[in-house]
């Protein structure tokens, strides 16, 4: 094996491993999330305000049955009975699933020019000026909650008027660039600008995300985890769920409190609480 | 400015400069720029007017007329245009929520195929005219118009508006005022009516501790389902109620249940009878009169799981619960009013309330409301049959439409598009080029409900009686546009200008309106104009509606013996879902692309088959079938799932447009079109769920687009992890 490639591979490891001895980053904020999967009852309301909130483009039959389709947040939706049940009995299984912003998150080590980085808030960034295109980072996404722009939708989904309603807060974003999920930081931006105008901190819920603000159910708990006293804080901590772990020590395995796909080392910043289900048949 | 073809005035305008900032600000403040003809005055940006701050949105408090259930909601305003919509926290509807059709409304307010100037039929075809000559043609036209030959063809209308609306019709004499809606609770509020004594009692699911549904989707399409979500919310939290739903196909509320029962479509009724028997036999003490205690008699255990296709031990269960958890709430919804016996089974289905003491604990009183005038005018199938009537009949010389679409919702064989060739002058306030509209003879854009006045009183009052106060939330994109309230007031001023002189407009009629309430509703308001602005920044007024006691009134109940199933059709079941409602937001593309709940179809029609259905007819998901009726067939794709029941096949409900814009022309198929004339017999409603289909495959694959590409299985990955109910009590407290 050739010594870059042996130096490149320690480096991995190291990229990997370094966030169990205390990561790399000094974090201002940690923007988490709570999703209670007792509530949701899978509405779409979260996946439309984002549409709303973030100019995300509608692609139409042809390209979303391609793949094109731009939804920062979904809902999947799994039936999970035996197979020899004749009816989905126990309803569907939903699960609002959008970028988990990951501690150790998969796609920013192999952005070959430095698109997609960590914030110091604990957001996986994406610099839309900077992406070549290269989609390496939606390869090595385990969520698969990456969106390619595989063509310029301004006429095809803002015909005029319709692009009045775009949020002049962020870009509309071209061809060639990769985007996702980004905790609507461009409200995380109006909260920390007028928090530090005032000389405070940020207030745990005076902003939330859009698909928080819209669930009917209140499914959607969005806050800074550092804020020991924030909503998200006191869940994760009342569900014993840890950061960093690739599997949770719970002194109550009862609770909830999950994240999926922790097992790749990949640290989500989301939370799910288990669906709960009343054995009544 | 690239991209954009403006000119100085219009940029000026959308940056907030002109008087739309007086109409946002709602308050006659002086302008800081007029444009008049030929003259323009700029004022520079350092003297910005009040509230229009370049880079800074601000939220105004409208209300949301997606649905009738009157959310209320604050729409962000940057530089002069409305860019979000979110729920209003104040209203006690929808408590700071909105739904996908909520945050859509943006999408049908900047719609790239809204009606922008009026249009009049000129040699068969409708032309373009200007406004001046569109009024002149409505005032020559409805000048000599006899009443008793008119009619007003609306969607739900309340508040205000209805109050003008009734005065139009009585300054022409007219009393026919149809309001044509396929999926209103229509023939549930009749039931309600009799046996309770109101249309619209308040149901306390967060009060319920089991609550056992019958086709209601009351998270999806039944009657508010942001505000019933909202409330589900505190009904699934520790200790946490259980849920059961018995449907023919799974809705967005069947797909949340503990425990989803399906069941042989029309037979509900049947299933209730047969639960009630058994909690009789139970030793359930219930007042019932003996009439009716000897129908439940009839309905022994075996009849029932013979005739419903549901086991005995699982009917004997559902019972054993409800006689378990107290109180609950027992409710009756699309699939069981929408039959021949329609009444009878929802009568059936809400007499369980009854005899489990439900109500007065999860079904009380809504009380009186206070101003009557300004009550809902609700939703019934029987005016789309109604209507359809006089226009085959020749009863009507003239006709005025708004918000309502009956063109696309008549099922085929009422021959409406036909008819409607016997009304000499067909006038529609119209925002879309929908089927409705483009039969017309006269074409009146009106302005979105995002730039309009209004006040709307939803039927379904929550714990708090309001009033939905609507306002602007920008200017109008097209200038003349009139709201309903103006045009009726235009319409009104023709025929009594002495009586509305008064008002310029209808914002100064709704002000007046307000200012007009008793003193106790202003608080402590120094004046009107505080008292307005006040509503005004809230979005509502408050009405206290003092609580009674419901009288309950039990009916007769007497439900046909019901046939064996027929192996070579199949029950037609038209789904709603959230989203494309009952058609009226397929033209909304953020609807179009969202999945449905249960299929994740998206752009599309579909035909849901039970995987032992599709087995017979020998066809997958994406096969095109054909579904005849007697009335006709529609072509529509399968998707196949666990889902319906084998009897059924369930059409969703919303595509199939003929015309109404490019999103949602030609996409899918309506099953509204092949409906037998089959109504409820007590109430004449049209029964949406009294059709047999002939269903075969046509041997040819098409694609339906489904969300995740179809996949549903978690190939053992914890992505969704269910837990058993106990576990959540034992650990998030009981």
């Amino acid at each position: 094996m050739s010594s870059s490639l042996q130096n490149l591979l320690n480096n991995w490891s190291q990229y990997r491993k370094g966030i169990e001895e205390g990561g790399h980053h000094k974090y201002e904020h940690r923007w988490a999330m709570v999703v209670d999967l007792n509530l949701c009852i899978g509405c779409n309301a979260c996946s439309t305000a984002c549409y709303a909130e973030n100019n995300l483009p509608v692609v139409g039959k042809e390209r979303y049955d391609r793949g094109h389709m731009m939804h920062w947040m979904r809902i999947e939706r799994y039936w999970d009975e035996s197979p020899d049940k004749e009816f989905h009995e126990q309803g569907a299984s939903f699960l609002p699933m959008m970028c988990q912003q990951c501690g150790a998150a998969p796609c920013e080590p192999v952005c070959p020019v430095v698109a997609t980085y960590h914030t110091p808030d604990g957001l996986n960034a994406q610099v839309y000026n900077r992406c070549i295109g290269s989609r390496y980072c939606s390869n090595n996404c385990p969520y698969k909650v990456r969106y390619f722009n595989f063509w310029s939708y301004y006429d095809a989904a803002w015909p005029e008027p319709l692009n009045m309603q775009l949020n002049p807060d962020l870009a509309v974003r071209d061809k060639g660039v990769m985007e996702k999920c980004t905790f609507c930081v461009q409200r995380i931006r109006v909260a920390k600008d007028q928090a530090k105008m005032e000389n405070r901190k940020v207030k745990d819920g005076e902003f939330t995300t859009a698909c928080a603000q819209a669930c009917p159910t209140n499914a959607i708990v969005f806050g800074d985890q550092l804020d020991a006293e924030s909503k998200v804080a006191q869940l994760w901590n009342k569900h014993q769920v840890q950061r960093v772990v690739t599997k949770q020590d719970k002194q109550n395995p009862d609770l909830r409190g999950y994240r999926i796909l922790e097992e790749l080392n990949v640290d989500p910043s989301v939370m799910y609480l288990e669906r709960v289900r009343e054995n009544v048949a | 400015m690239s991209g954009y073809d403006l000119n100085r005035r219009d940029f000026l305008k959308m940056m907030g400069w002109s008087a739309a900032g007086v109409t946002l600000a709602g308050c006659d403040l002086p302008t800081t720029v007029t444009l008049e003809e030929g003259k323009e005055t700029v004022v520079s940006y350092l003297s910005p007017e009040e509230y229009v701050i370049p880079g800074v949105g601000v939220w105004y408090a409208s209300t949301c007329m997606q649905c009738s259930a009157y959310c209320g909601i604050h729409g962000r305003v940057r530089e002069g245009r409305a860019l979000k919509l979110e729920g209003n926290p104040d209203s006690p509807i929808n408590r700071g929520k909105l739904c996908q059709m909520g945050q859509s409304g943006v999408q049908g307010h900047y719609n790239p195929d809204r009606l922008t100037q009026p249009l009049a039929r000129q040699d068969g075809k409708l032309v373009p005219i200007t406004w001046d000559d569109a009024w002149k043609m409505l005032a020559d036209k409805t000048s000599n118009l006899s009443g008793d030959r008119f009619a007003w063809v609306t969607g739900t209308v309340s508040g205000h508006q209805a109050v003008l609306l009734a005065a139009h019709m009585e300054s022409l004499g007219a009393t026919q005022h149809f309001v044509p809606e396929v999926i209103a609770p229509s023939v549930a509020q009749a039931v309600l009516a009799d046996m309770f004594g109101e249309a619209m009692p308040r149901l306390a699911l967060d009060k319920a501790k089991l609550i056992v549904s019958f086709g209601a989707d009351f998270l999806g399409t039944w009657v508010s389902p942001t505000h019933f979500a909202t409330q589900y919310a505190q009904f699934r939290a520790a200790p946490r109620g259980i849920l059961v739903q018995i449907e023919p196909k799974m809705t967005l509320t069947g797909g949340n249940a503990d425990l989803w029962v399906a069941i042989r479509p029309g037979t509900e009724g049947a299933l209730a009878l047969g639960l009630a028997n058994l909690l009789l036999q139970d030793g359930v003490q219930a007042d019932l009169p003996e009439g009716l205690r000897n129908t439940i008699a009839g309905y022994d255990l075996n009849k029932v799981a013979g005739a419903t296709g549901i086991p005995a031990e699982r009917i004997t269960r559902i019972a054993a619960l409800l006689k378990q958890h107290a109180p609950s709430l027992v409710l009756a919804g699309a699939p069981v009013e929408g039959q021949a016996h329609g009444y009878e089974a929802t009568a059936a289905v809400l007499l369980l309330n009854v005899i489990l003491g439900n109500v007065g604990q999860t079904i009380v009183s809504n009380g009186e409301f206070p101003f009557p005038q300004l009550r809902a005018k609700t939703g019934k199938r029987r005016d789309l049959l109604a209507f359809a009537d006089a226009a085959k009949n020749k009863n009507l010389d003239a006709v005025f439409f708004h918000g309502a679409n009956p063109v696309y919702h008549a099922p085929a064989y009422l021959q409406l598009s036909e008819h409607l060739q016997n009304i000499p002058f067909k006038v529609a306030f119209a925002q879309f080029p929908d089927e409705t509209t483009l039969a017309c003879d006269l074409v009146l854009p009106v302005a979105s409900y995002i730039e309009d006045w209004g006040t709307h009183v939803a039927a379904y009052q929550p714990e708090q009686g309001v009033i939905s106060v609507q306002q602007p939330l920008m200017e109008k994109l097209y200038p003349g546009t009139p709201g309903l309230g103006d045009a009726l007031l235009t319409l009104l001023k023709a025929r009594e200008p002495q009586k509305y002189e008064a008002w310029p407009d209808y914002y100064s009629y709704l002000r007046n309106a307000v200012a007009a309430l008793p003193a106790e509703y202003k608080g402590d308001a120094a004046s009107d104009e505080e008292f307005w602005n006040h509503t005004l920044q809230k979005g509502l007024i408050k009405v206290d509606v003092p609580a009674k006691p419901l009288n309950v009134k039990l009916p007769e109940i007497t439900l046909p013996e019901i046939p064996a199933p027929d192996a070579a059709t199949l029950q037609l079941t038209p789904a709603a879902q959230l989203g494309l409602w009952d058609g009226r937001h397929a033209n909304l593309p953020w609807i179009q692309e969202a999945p449905d709940q249960i299929s994740k179809v998206v752009w599309d029609a579909w035909a849901e088959l039970h995987p032992s259905t599709a087995a017979k007819l020998g066809v997958k998901t994406g096969d095109l079938l054909e579904v005849a009726s007697e009335q006709g067939a529609i072509k529509v794709k399968v998707f196949v799932f666990k889902g319906v029941h084998p009897d059924a096949i369930a059409v969703s409900l919303g595509q199939g447009h003929e015309e109404y814009g490019r999103y949602a022309k030609g996409v899918g198929a309506n099953p509204l079109k092949i409906l037998n004339p089959v109504t409820d017999a007590k109430t004449g409603e049209l029964a949406l769920y009294g059709t047999r289909v002939k269903v075969s495959g046509l041997g040819e694959h098409d694609k339906l687009v489904l969300e995740g590409r179809g996949q549903s299985a978690q190939f053992g990955r914890k992505l969704v992890a269910t837990v058993p109910a106990e576990q959540f009590r034992n650990t998030e407290g009981a």
